[in-house]
């Protein structure tokens, strides 16, 4: 008989856990944009209308504003934020150009159906100093593109409109069906913007970008459901190791 | 906004295809659906110009010209002598009213209205409505049609403090609070302005007098109305979005030509109310600064050749058409130019920034890190509650009562992951969440804290098969190294929750900032790039188990049989271990215990497809040299 030593009993498995893979894509985007040169910022999630809108010059009268779109919470004119951009406005009134600065986090509309959740994830962009132009930012969104989907992913720009960017653009990608999906919304700052947080908007203009997590996650994983994501079901986080 | 391709084209002197249109529509900004000849458009919020046939064939005219003028009643016409107060300009700084008499109605029209309801889909109402409505799809103006005889005294328009019910020409009834833009005889409502008309004064399929109002409301004195009174309306959505101060008159006129188009008109009579406070923005010509928005090399003569193009009026400012709402300054006249070029012509130009090291030695990521190493796998959660604690933090407008505050504490949320992942016949379970919480203390206080729960076995694999997740356990990870115990285990009582499950389930929350700094120093972290996988659906049948433990005589023959089973593949099984593992080094014997998962993603799994697989599985492993089940009959 041999030497039972020299028997190696059964490996242990890996039994590690996983972080979640929206906060996996969440830091994989910050990492993205980190070695683009965009500094991580944070934010609080109750804000003021004040940061929320009206320095982000959403009007009033703007719809978005409205109680069925917006979770308004107890104390003076408070909201869930529905963006992470309050979070540049802080962090421009705190600094001066030229800056850039990246900020990530939960955001809250007032939804809840197949395809929209009342708490989701964004992360946001900004650049500011003299001279920044369209032509910079769609240099910087193309190598964004290209850093998630690939060099030869095809990148479509389209005119939009957000209140505190202008020119404004949503960038689609075609996808391997053929159909072009929004990914990514974007701006130069609005330089009404810019005045609210105390910057020279002759001498400076800036911009500005902003992506859903949980598309990017959708996307790159080949989920079909948002809602998977929320359901804490081991069997679905297990798989994103 | 539905519309119909050659109704489109009409408008312009090429006519291009459905192609060439979609994809210069997608160049202006205009998102849109086709199917068939119908366009769905689905556009901006700031470009209310552009809801109506006119009004997105001026923004294509610069590709594809202009056709002839849309057909207007040309003739004089006389002066209404109506009894109107316009108590409220600032609401209200333009309207007209238009008053036709014919010889008789009709319900069948000439094709270019006829086509309106038929291929959009719209309901025939009365001559009067049906004109309205076609003019506000053609034209992109709401108009609204009292029936002449109802409207004997004064009318009024006013923005006035509301308590009463009002009747809505579609019948339904809503009370009307706070203030409400509204048109009123003898203090009565008869319209809601801007939103719908009334019952009282509504045209029918009778009505041969008509006198039709056009106007302009301030977006904000509309905006939320018809979502706070639940009344939809072609005409709410275009004045929020913002109608062309100059067009009434010529709106009416059109109205007009389409009555003569189908009816005698027996009279007509016209008058207009303007106040003087209303004055169209100019823009300074700079080239320059347009240049720098964009990264562009324009010259000016080409600048302002886009500009006249889209019906921009060039003296020595830029004068904004009444219809362009949105251009006010420099940067939405630069976003005129970037449309017209197309964003993606425009060049791209890189930046330099400097790198920034991506600081993944945060708190945070560390003891993420140290978790996931341990086993624990992190959960995120929705934040709303049914919970209202003394310092919970109040949602006035909840999703509903079970959601109106924020949570103060991860324990419920985890607690029921847990509870959801036992009756999918889990039964080693280790959850975390980091999260900020939010409660009301003097004022909000924030503090990002750490939840994890446990319960059941230590794993699944032969060493910590029959091992409990314990007290002992968290005490031993967490508060080992520290000189006091800072993690607070609390055990969560099952008799309050909903299950019948044994083991026992601790739990721990911290705030962060009460973690000693000295906790996160021994801790590295080890987080790997991120490996996108392609994700499997999650299957929502319940699983069967089935264990077997082989004895293997020959030790030589374990590695035979570990890669026979746990290589196994089969699309019911879903997953295999070892929960079993000893050497009788006395007599070289080793026993070994397997156990299979199934697991099917199509329905539940009967006992006869697990058999099958099962047997398979024996049969290969009988056929290895000195693999026995122990109490298995070899016939069997």
């Amino acid at each position: 008989m041999s030497n039972l030593d020299n028997y190696k009993p059964p490996i242990i498995p890996d039994n590690s856990g996983t972080l979640h893979p929206i906060n996996q894509t969440k830091d994989y985007l910050l990492k993205v944009l980190a070695e683009m040169g965009f500094k991580k910022v944070h934010g609080p999630e109750i804000e003021t209308e004040e940061f929320n809108f009206d320095m982000l010059n959403i009007k009033k009268s703007h719809p978005a504003r409205q109680m069925h779109d917006t979770f308004y919470v107890e104390g003076k004119n408070n909201v869930l934020r529905t963006h992470t951009s309050p979070i540049q406005i802080r962090t421009m009134l705190e600094s001066k150009p030229p800056i850039a600065f990246s900020s990530a986090g939960k955001v809250y509309r007032k939804d809840d159906d197949a395809t929209h959740l009342p708490m989701f994830h964004q992360v946001e962009g900004i650049y500011v100093d003299e001279n920044v132009t369209f032509a910079n930012l769609k240099d910087l969104v193309h190598r964004i593109l290209h850093e998630l989907f690939g060099n030869n992913v095809e990148i479509r720009f389209r005119p939009s409109y957000f209140p505190f960017t202008e020119p404004s653009a949503e960038v689609d990608i075609l996808s391997e069906s053929g159909k072009w999906l929004e990914i990514l919304g974007c701006g130069i700052v609005n330089p009404i913007v810019l005045r609210n947080c105390n910057i020279d908007s002759k001498t400076y203009s800036g911009l500005a970008f902003g992506l859903g997590v949980e598309r990017i996650a959708m996307l790159k994983y080949g989920v079909n459901d948002i809602r998977e994501f929320y359901k804490s079901n081991l069997d679905f986080l297990a798989q994103f190791k | 906004m539905k519309l119909i391709y050659t109704d489109l084209i009409n408008l312009l002197s090429k006519k291009p295809s459905k192609e060439l249109l979609s994809e210069k529509l997608f160049q202006l900004g205009h998102e849109h659906e086709i199917h068939a000849d119908i366009f769905d458009m689905e556009l901006t919020p700031n470009r209310g110009d552009c809801l109506s046939l006119l009004g997105l064939s001026r923004d294509l005219n610069i590709f594809f010209g202009k056709s002839e003028p849309i057909d207007i009643f040309k003739d004089n016409i006389e002066e209404l002598e109506i009894d109107f107060e316009n108590r409220s300009p600032s609401d209200c700084p333009q309207i007209s009213f238009l008053e036709i008499e014919i010889d008789e109605t009709t319900d069948s029209y000439k094709p270019y209205i006829e086509n309106y309801f038929n291929k959009l889909g719209n309901k025939k109402t009365n001559i009067f409505t049906d004109i309205s409505n076609f003019v506000s799809y053609e034209l992109g103006q709401p108009t609204h049609c009292f029936d002449r005889e109802t409207i004997k005294n004064k009318l009024i328009f006013e923005n006035k403090e509301c308590n009463n019910t009002f009747k809505t020409l579609l019948g339904s009834e809503v009370i009307l609070k706070d203030s409400n833009c509204v048109f009123t005889i003898d203090g009565e409502i008869i319209s809601l302005a801007g939103v719908m008309g009334g019952a009282s004064t509504a045209c029918s399929t009778k009505t041969r007098k008509v006198l039709v109002e056009c106007a302009y409301f301030n977006s904000e004195s509309i905006i939320g109305k018809s979502i706070k009174y639940n009344l939809t309306s072609d005409a709410a959505h275009k004045f929020e979005r913002g109608v062309d101060i100059g067009s009434q008159e010529m709106v009416l006129r059109r109205f007009a030509k389409i009555v003569q188009d189908h009816a005698e008109i027996k009279s007509i009579k016209l008058k207009s109310f303007r106040s003087d406070n209303f004055q169209n923005i100019s823009i300074p010509i700079d080239i320059n600064k347009v240049n720098k928005i964009l990264g562009t090399n324009l010259d000016e003569s080409e600048y302002l050749g886009y500009l006249k193009d889209l019906g921009f009026n060039i003296s020595n400012e830029i004068e904004v058409p009444s219809f362009r709402h949105d251009i006010k300054t420099n940067n939405d006249l630069a976003e005129e130019i970037a449309r017209i070029i197309g964003y993606d012509n425009l060049k791209s130009s890189p930046i330099k920034l400097g790198k920034i090291d991506h600081n993944n030695e945060s708190e945070v990521e560390k003891l993420e890190s140290f978790l996931v190493a341990n086993g624990f796998t992190e959960v995120i959660n929705f934040p709303f509650s049914s919970k209202n604690e003394k310092n919970s933090i109040n949602i006035i407008n909840p999703l509903d009562s079970n959601r109106n505050n924020f949570r103060i504490s991860l324990k419920d949320s985890l607690v029921k992951n847990l509870l959801y992942n036992e009756r999918r016949q889990k039964d080693s379970i280790k959850l975390f969440e980091i999260s900020d919480i939010y409660t009301k203390e003097t004022e909000i206080l924030q503090q990002k804290k750490l939840g994890l729960i446990i319960s059941g076995r230590f794993g699944n694999n032969y060493r910590d098969f029959t091992k409990t997740l314990d007290n002992k356990y968290l005490n031993e990870l967490l508060n080992e190294h520290l000189s006091e115990d800072i993690f607070e285990i609390i055990e969560i009582p099952r008799n309050e929750l909903d299950t019948k499950r044994k083991e026992k389930i601790y739990y721990v929350e911290i705030s962060l900032e009460d973690i000693p700094k000295n906790f996160f120093s021994k801790l590295t972290n080890h987080k790997k790039d991120i490996n996108f996988v392609s994700y499997k659906p999650v299957s929502e049948y319940p699983s069967s188990m089935r264990d077997i433990s082989f004895s293997i005589t020959n030790p030589e023959m374990l590695e035979s049989l570990q890669k026979l089973i746990l290589e196994y593949k089969n699309d019911l099984l879903k997953e295999v271990f070892i929960f079993d593992y000893y050497l009788n080094d006395k007599v070289g014997e080793i026993k070994i215990g397997f156990r299979f998962v199934f697991q099917s993603s199509l329905k539940t799994i009967t006992d006869n497809e697990i058999n099958f697989v099962m047997n398979n599985i024996i049969d290969s492993a009988l056929s290895i040299d000195s693999i026995n089940i122990p109490g298995l009959m070899k016939d069997l």
